[in-house]
């Protein structure tokens, strides 16, 4: 049975017709066509899903596309302030090489924007700690801390 | 290419810089479309059906609830596709691969095979369809282990391959005479060694699309290393001439050497296509991705060596028995790779080395980073530690005098050309202090006294290419545009290495233009030329050396036409930075755009040049340095800092490198401690088909990393001297945390992976 779910996705409102069974994750990729969300296992153990749920952080593999009924969701998509400009993490993932397969980035990148947004001047602990529920299985993640403090920099010193 | 020829030094202007990779704006912006995220027009879902049992027949199978179930559109079994003997890994005709796969057959070889297969509208209920599938199965005798294969009157597992359950004979290699050496040594060290079942776990789980056109051709989507492999197989396996397949893939999700095979489902997403026609998906669920995946073939080693009591190696007896799986795959591959590189490594005339490779009724194992080396250099490293401490030397000053040299012949057979690790050895010894290191104070930290410090050092070394198991070729396309830019087309696969940048650097460096006037097509065997897919570490090598050779043609074609225009002769001229400038006066010059678009009367030009390579093989060489900290209370080992220092030749990119070099200690770390793919050796199930029991290293268990990269030993085959770098340093962190752990706490562990139960119990037998 199908049921009409209105929500706002990366700022935009808009609605959606989902089985009641259906994952916030298919929803995403298959009914909005939001692909950049990736499925790495389904069963909310690999974090390559991550999106913010009113700001926090969620598998969406392992919500009910009918629980964000009213929520706000921010997907690896509305991550860019502009058309023509990188969010900082975005910019700083690619300059030091945080990104080789690629398919965990778009998860990584929601949590470190959620990890940043709590903790602003995060200690390498801090971002280990904060990535601890994504696996990458390219970088050993040693580019991946570096590009989160770089990016940490950059929007602290802008916001200064 | 002439291996006499010197490498060209020259001043680089985009080779060994880090330009921004043309495939990570996509990647962080959500853009990049993996054949995961294609979604066709009236689109199924095909899901596999898998085996409950180890070892069987079947005896029959009834699909007629699942055809009626509303939603179905079809269902394949053994009874109605065709009847083809393939190759699973599809390298067909080389050494390396084994034809003993049909896409479905009467037998079932594990638990998890396929045995039937279903399209539907959704993957509900295709998967609920399965369901509805009744196997009876006449269950057989099935063996869980290689030893167990061997027995005389073992069930059979196959009914090809050279005889009882092997799938290649024996790989033997005799060299000097072992048994004069053993009388020449001062002592002798034996001892067995073993290595697990880890797998890649790449994050994107296997998925392909299957597309049949009006013209009966097929268009198929899918995640492989090898995209012409996969054509070349599919084709003939159905039966189809290779103008009537077209293989896709843009972005992967990672592979690691495994997405190399064939795993079933490609063929059952091209049959469930064709019979309903229309598009079909199957995406593999993550467990999928384990009991039909691909591991790395477990190891039982037996290894005897002799050493004269100034550190000298006089003698090696080696045996080694690889664990296949169900099927053959890689199995002949990984024995013969794996047992010829114990000739080498460290230095010894008198080698006696036999490598088996057996089928068990467990998970198929196949070509995972590493490939077979991984397994026996545990083993000669370990033992070469072990003979230090019995001579009482420092493990890494031994090392130091056994490594393999300049001119020593290479497992491949030729004379090693670019030598490093002896250099990689000294440079990690005198950058880290490890004499001052070795001498610590190793008086426990009062504030935690459980806590025992140890360092170690492991040495590899490893082929950029597969030669010559298989015969590579590397090729490349390079076409000038008329407005100066320059396409480049590969077959090579970008399983998130860098690999296409690494070419484009190549090309704007000898072509002689910009690194962002390149624009790269690859992933699509209807346009791109012939490859061989992306493996063995060779892509920069083999391919970068074809991608070059290309563009030194189009560079003399442009040169020509340059001329023509400036009315001068070609070699009175020069092109750099997308200039073409007369050399003895260099104010004077035209763009690339100028020379190739049309002016007066000629049209623009036709410039496009192939580059085809067939090279033998390079090595490269690492040498790792580890810190391990061992809680003696848990047992945990926590890898602390490693040092890796690399010789790769000229590096063509060093972020994409020291990345390969930092994810491959991950997954090394991972092998060495944690992970463990684990058959139930009753039954042949699955025990941790799962990221949750499947115990990788996160972001919480990386060390710090501090890779050296060495340019020390260029190899003339490779463009300006580069080498590989993909697999090697999974090869080396092992035994240098094993060599760790025996600093730290006196034990030495010839497995992996050393689990904080085996620390216990080791310390107990220690304390008792």
């Amino acid at each position: 049975m199908k049921r009409i779910v209105e929500l706002t996705i990366n700022g935009e409102a808009r609605d959606m017709a989902v089985e009641t069974c259906c994952s916030l994750l298919d929803a995403l990729r298959d009914d909005v066509g939001l692909t950049g969300t990736k499925k790495g296992c389904d069963v909310g153990d690999c974090g390559a899903c991550t999106v913010l749920v009113d700001g926090e952080p969620v598998n969406a593999c392992l919500m009910l596309a009918v629980e964000a009924q009213g929520r706000s969701i921010e997907t690896v998509e509305g991550l860019q302030p502009s058309v023509d400009t990188l969010h900082p993490l975005q910019d700083a993932f690619m300059r030091h090489g945080a990104s080789q397969c690629g398919f965990c980035t778009p998860g990584i990148l929601m949590m470190a924007k959620k990890l940043l947004a709590d903790n602003p001047r995060p200690t390498d602990e801090d971002i280990r700690f904060g990535l601890s529920g994504n696996i990458c299985r390219c970088t050993g993640y040693t580019k991946i801390f570096d590009a989160i403090k770089s990016a940490a920099r950059e929007m602290e010193a802008a916001r200064s | 290419m002439n291996i006499n020829t010197p490498i060209e030094e020259r001043e680089f202007k985009i080779v060994g810089k880090s330009v921004r990779r043309d495939d990570v704006l996509e990647k962080v912006t959500g853009e990049a479309e993996y054949t995961g995220d294609v979604k066709l027009a009236g689109m199924l879902y095909g899901k596999t059906k898998r085996a409950t049992v180890a070892h069987a027949r079947i005896k029959s199978i009834d699909v007629s609830k699942a055809l009626a179930y509303p939603g179905v559109k079809a269902v394949l079994t053994h009874e109605n596709v065709p009847r083809v003997l393939h190759y699973g890994s599809p390298h067909p005709r080389s050494a390396s691969c084994t034809k003993d796969q049909y896409i479905l057959d009467k037998k079932v070889r594990f638990w998890g095979e396929g045995v039937a297969a279903v399209a539907a509208i959704s993957e509900e209920i295709a998967d609920e369809a399965l369901d509805l599938i009744e196997v009876e199965y006449e269950a057989l005798p099935a063996v869980f282990e290689p030893e167990d294969a061997a027995l005389p009157g073992a069930p059979l597992i196959h009914e090809v391959g050279p005889g009882g359950n092997l799938v290649l004979d024996p790989v033997r290699v005799n060299r000097g005479n072992v048994e004069a050496g053993f009388a020449e040594a001062d002592f002798v060290l034996e001892g067995t060694f073993s290595g697990g079942r880890p797998h890649p776990a790449y994050m994107e789980p296997n998925v392909c699309i299957a597309d049949w056109d009006g013209s009966n051709k097929l268009t198929f989507w899918t995640s492989t290393q090898s995209s012409f492999m996969v054509r070349g197989i599919l084709a003939e396996v159905l039966g189809l001439p290779l103008t009537k397949v077209r293989v896709l893939v843009d972005h992967m999700g990672g592979g690691f050497g495994a997405k190399q095979d064939c795993f079933q489902h490609e063929f059952l997403c091209a049959l469930l296509a064709k019979e309903t026609r229309r598009p079909v998906k199957m995406e593999f669920t993550r467990h999928e991705t384990f009991i039909a995946g691909r591991a790395r073939h477990p190891c039982r080693i037996w290894l005897k060596q002799g050493f004269k009591n100034d550190g000298t190696l006089v003698a090696r007896d080696m045996k080694l028995v690889y664990d296949s799986g169900a099927y053959g795959s890689h199995g002949p591959g990984v024995t013969i790779v794996g047992t010829t590189a114990a000739t080498s490594l460290y230095r010894c005339e008198n080698v006696r080395l036999e490598g088996r490779c057996l089928y068990t009724n467990t998970p198929i194992n196949g070509a995972f980073r590493g490939y077979g080396v991984v397994q026996s250099y545990y083993a000669l490293d370990i033992q070469m530690d072990e003979a230090a401490e019995r001579l009482g030397m420092d493990p890494a000053e031994l090392k130091l005098k056994n490594v393999v040299r300049e001119g020593d012949i290479a497992p491949s057979g030729h004379p090693i050309l670019g030598h490093g690790l002896e250099i990689c050895l000294q440079h990690g010894i005198d950058v880290l202090d490890w004499k001052a290191l070795r001498n610590r104070d190793r008086t426990p930290d009062p504030s935690q006294p459980h806590i025992r410090i140890g360092w170690g050092v492991g040495c590899e070394m490893h082929g950029s290419s597969a030669y010559p198991g298989i015969k590579e070729q590397g090729n490349a396309t390079v076409k000038v545009n008329e407005d100066g830019t320059v396409t480049l087309l590969t077959g090579a696969a970008g399983l998130g290495t860098g690999a296409h940048t690494a070419l484009a650097q190549i090309v704007a460096e000898e072509l002689g233009v910009r690194f962002e006037d390149i624009g790269t097509i690859h992933g699509d065997t209807d346009v791109v030329p012939w490859d061989i897919g992306a493996f063995a570490s060779h892509t920069t090598y083999l391919v970068g050396t074809a991608a070059k050779m290309a563009a030194t043609k189009v560079r003399a074609s442009v040169l020509e036409r340059a001329a023509m225009k400036l009315q001068v002769k070609p070699d009175e001229i020069d092109l750099s930075e997308g200039k073409i400038f007369v050399k003895a006066e260099p104010g004077r010059f035209m763009t690339v755009a100028e020379a190739m678009g049309p002016s007066r009367g000629i049209p623009a030009a036709n410039i496009v040049a192939n580059g085809t390579y067939e090279p033998t093989k390079s090595y490269s060489f690492a040498a790792h340095f580890t810190e391990v900290h061992v809680d003696t209370e848990t047992g945990i080992v926590e890898v602390k800092r490693v040092i890796p220092v690399h010789d790769i030749g000229r590096v063509i990119h060093p972020i994409a490198a020291q990345g390969q070099i930092e994810g491959g200690i991950q997954q090394g770390i991972g092998h060495t401690l944690t992970e463990d793919y684990v058959i139930d050796k009753k039954t042949g199930r699955s025990l941790n088909a799962g990221l949750v029991d499947y115990k990788m290293p996160l972001s919480m268990d990386m060390p710090d990393i501090e890779t050296i990269i060495l340019e020390a030993a260029p190899d003339p085959g490779g463009p300006w001297g580069a080498k590989g770098v993909g697999e090697d340093p999974i090869i080396a962190i092992g035994p240098a945390i094993a060599n760790a752990i025996h600093d730290a706490i006196g034990v030495r562990f010839h497995h992996y992976p050393i689990t904080p139960e085996d620390i216990l119990k080791a310390l107990r037998e220690k304390g008792a």
